[in-house]
């Protein structure tokens, strides 16, 4: 998948995160009067919206990649991760929302128009700098978490606003919340899309066969490629790949490819063990052609 | 008609406002409300003060004679089934909040008898200076702070709350004598503004107004809509009322002559608000108020209940108190909105779908491959980097392609820092072996190296002038 379509998918992901999670507040919010205190409520919704979350995000990468073991582990651990961070950001989101909703109620006089859109947007803000760390934290990637944060913030922070003025706009409307929740997935998705290319440490392009164009970010320290489904990179549909076949690391912003098994890996044309990277190397793994560039 | 209309109102709010003073005068107020504990454990504490009709703290109330309920709504209140903590005497450190609101109408500038007075001294204007300087000098606690507002036929603010008692002082220096239409007294109107000043502050807070008269709003005695208010005529209920909102208790000092000329409603808001009048004297009345204050604070009660999870932006709170005469109560909200707000009026299990169709359209997003299919040979520019790439793809179907800089080219690549030549390379087909061979007079690179000639393999990287071309053969496997 090229950059364009990755952004694309990234934010489509998104929207479908926030529309899926979408019927899970709301019914949560249904029995709200049925909690015991504010804490527990917060807890859980925020543990509910998170698992919807962190499943839709943390499929992303097994199917960009076409994976499906990644798909499956990706959604398992989005959903743990999801739900521990979905329920601290709204707990967090809960006590800023109440800090300042009581600040400005009593000292704006435009409370409706200014002062609630501004302290929801806070909260959601909160909750989106939790939640936009989920995918970060499950695949292990500090420049993941950094994207997802600023993602998360100006998401949530859009996606509280959007909502309240909608309601205002549209009062008696069902469906503020349900714009709230897209705008706030879509954001996340956006900022990933834009952001993580620039965070990552390259970008492997694949540069023929069956799928010639796709491509495959640095974004971790270590990214194993062969042709096992247990590979961060699975090179399926190429000839001459072995089961772990290479091995990927970053030292110090440096990048290197060294071989993992048996087959035989070329840069430039020539054979090589071990091999630091440099701009527009063409990496050859049996029959696969990878460009390594970064932006 | 009009007035008969108006008095049938006024009698309908005051009929409203009833329960916060009992038949002897006693008032409830909460003075301050404190959800900082809501999220952690379910807390809300209020501060109670409850006053006799000179404004005094009663003390020694039992937990018992008060109920405490909660409403989402403001109308239907739940009574809350125990009170979680009670204490009397809460200890208070940290601060008053007062702001001084100064009557600067005409009449300020005659003596107290009514005269016309050429001599500064006797004017009420310097008496209510000495008496504000009195009541400066007699704040004990550093964490007190004061504003400073005036209002005559307008309402204008000096200064908001700060601990600077000096510069409060300087500050009397600044309000200036009213010429023409300024004159008039609007009394409510200017309490009413004064509170929204005040909304701001958190804490405790009271008003002391300074008065030499009755309520005389601009627009009845001009006829003349009034640059801030219109044609509205402010009545003495809305005062009460934003002061009650607010916790704010109305201490007033007047400094009419005698009782005819004394406004007869600023002691109901003095009173309702759990605040006291005093007739000016020599200023040391005011310093009477000051330890009055301080002194309902210290005896304030101090309740703290649980919550309840009713959802709802604001909740309300009042507190009833079972006087001897008949219960009185006093009522004021506090945040509680969620960060995903309001559960739905109608929920609808149609509400389901759009969880099935975000899994359905992610399933469907997971299946498409992107998958390359097969087709004819050809070169795409990848990255133009710095030169400028006119032709972005060619297919090779021809013996020869050229790449280069000419118009003429095959693929034209124009020139960036990398000097491209006219004709930088030149792809040759041969038939029989059914090979690309790539060669030319220009420096180029394939795969990162530089060549003058080579057989291309499909996925083979082009370098030529900075731009990045990748060669295909058009086969899938």
């Amino acid at each position: 998948m090229s950059s364009i379509k990755r952004r694309i998918f990234l934010c489509l992901v998104g929207l479908l995160a926030g529309l899926a999670a979408w019927p899970a507040a709301e019914t949560t919010l249904l029995f709200q009067a049925d909690f015991p205190s504010y804490l527990i409520f917060s807890i859980f919704l925020g543990a509910v919206f998170g698992i919807f979350l962190g499943a839709f995000f943390g499929s992303g990468d097994g199917i960009i990649m076409s994976h499906r073991r990644s798909i499956i582990s990706g959604v398992a651990r989005g959903m743990v991760i999801g739900a521990l961070g979905g329920a601290a950001g709204f707990f967090i989101g809960q006590a800023a929302l109440f800090i300042t909703g009581e600040y400005l109620i009593h000292s704006m006089k435009k409370f409706n128009t200014v002062g609630m859109p501004i302290s929801r947007a806070i909260g959601w803000a909160f909750l989106g700098l939790f939640i936009g760390m989920v995918d970060g934290v499950r695949s292990g990637s500090w420049n993941k978490i950094k994207v997802g944060m600023i993602g998360g913030i100006s998401g949530g922070f859009a996606g509280g606003l959007a909502l309240e003025y909608f309601r205002i706009a549209f009062p008696g409307t069902v469906f503020a919340r349900l714009l709230g929740l897209l705008i706030f997935g879509l954001f996340i998705g956006l900022f990933y899309g834009f952001v993580e290319v620039r965070l990552s440490y390259g970008v492997f392009t694949l540069l023929n066969g069956r799928f010639k164009g796709r491509e495959f970010l640095i974004n971790q320290k270590k990214i194993r490629i062969g042709a096992l489904e247990k590979n961060d990179i699975r090179l399926e549909g190429y000839h001459n790949i072995s089961d772990s076949h290479a091995l990927v690391s970053v030292k110090k912003d440096d990048v290197f490819i060294a071989k993992a098994g048996v087959g035989s890996i070329l840069v430039n044309d020539d054979p090589v063990d071990e091999h630091m990277l440099k701009y527009e190397d063409v990496i050859k793994i049996g029959s696969a052609k990878l460009l390594y560039q970064y932006k | 008609m009009k007035t008969g209309k108006k008095a049938l109102i006024s009698a309908a709010l005051v009929a409203l406002l009833a329960p916060w003073t009992s038949s002897h005068g006693e008032t409830i107020r909460i003075s301050q409300i404190d959800p900082s504990m809501l999220l952690f454990r379910q807390d809300v504490k209020v501060y109670v003060s409850v006053t006799d009709k000179n404004g005094a703290p009663i003390r020694n109330i039992g937990k018992d004679k008060f109920t405490v309920f909660e409403s989402a709504d403001g109308d239907s209140f739940r009574p809350i089934p125990a009170i979680k903590d009670f204490q009397t005497m809460a200890n208070y450190e940290d601060g008053i909040y007062f702001l001084l609101l100064i009557d600067n109408s005409g009449s300020m500038y005659l003596d107290m008898q009514q005269r016309l007075t050429r001599n500064q001294a006797d004017m009420k204007f310097r008496h209510a200076k000495t008496a504000i300087s009195t009541f400066l000098q007699s704040m004990t606690n550093p964490r007190d702070r004061v504003g400073l507002a005036s209002y005559n036929s307008y309402y204008e603010s000096f200064s908001s709350p700060i601990s600077d008692k000096t510069r409060i002082e300087s500050l009397l220096g600044q309000i200036r004598m009213p010429v023409g239409e300024e004159g008039h007294t609007e009394i409510y109107a200017s309490l009413s503004r004064a509170v929204d000043e005040f909304r701001s502050v958190k804490g405790r807070k009271a008003i002391l107004i300074l008065s030499d008269g009755e309520n005389r709003p601009f627009y009845t005695y001009t006829g003349k809509p009034h640059r801030d208010f219109g044609t509205k005529i402010y009545s003495y209920t809305e005062p009460i009322r934003d002061c009650q909102e607010e916790g704010i208790s109305v201490f007033a000092i007047n400094f009419g002559r005698g009782g005819e000329r004394k406004d007869i409603h600023l002691k109901d808001i003095a009173l309702q608000t759990g605040g006291a009048v005093f007739d000016a004297g020599d200023g040391s009345e005011l310093a009477l108020v000051y330890s009055k204050i301080v002194g309902q604070i210290l005896n304030e009660y101090l309740i703290t209940y649980s919550a309840t999870m009713d959802p709802a932006d604001k909740k309300y709170v009042k507190i009833r108190y079972a006087a001897d005469d008949g219960p009185i109560q006093a009522v004021r909200f506090y945040f509680s909105s969620t960060v995903f707000g309001l559960p739905l009026k109608n929920f609808s299990l149609l509400l389901l779908l759009p969880f099935l169709l975000a899994l359905v359209l992610l399933w469907l997003l997971s299946r498409i491959r992107f998958e390359k299919k097969k087709g004819v040979a050809n070169i795409e520019v990848l990255n133009a980097g710095t030169a400028r790439a006119v032709t972005k793809s060619f297919k090779l179907n021809k013996g020869q392609t050229i790449i280069g800089a000419s118009r003429g080219a095959d693929m034209t690549i124009m020139s960036g820092i990398t000097q491209i030549e006219e004709k930088h390379a030149t792809i040759t087909f041969d038939n029989k072996k059914k090979k690309y061979t790539i060669a030319g007079d220009g420096d180029f690179k394939v795969n990162n190296k530089r060549v003058k000639s080579r057989v291309l393999e499909p996925g083979d990287v082009i370098n030529v002038g900075g731009a990045t071309i990748v060669f295909d053969d058009g086969e899938v496997d």
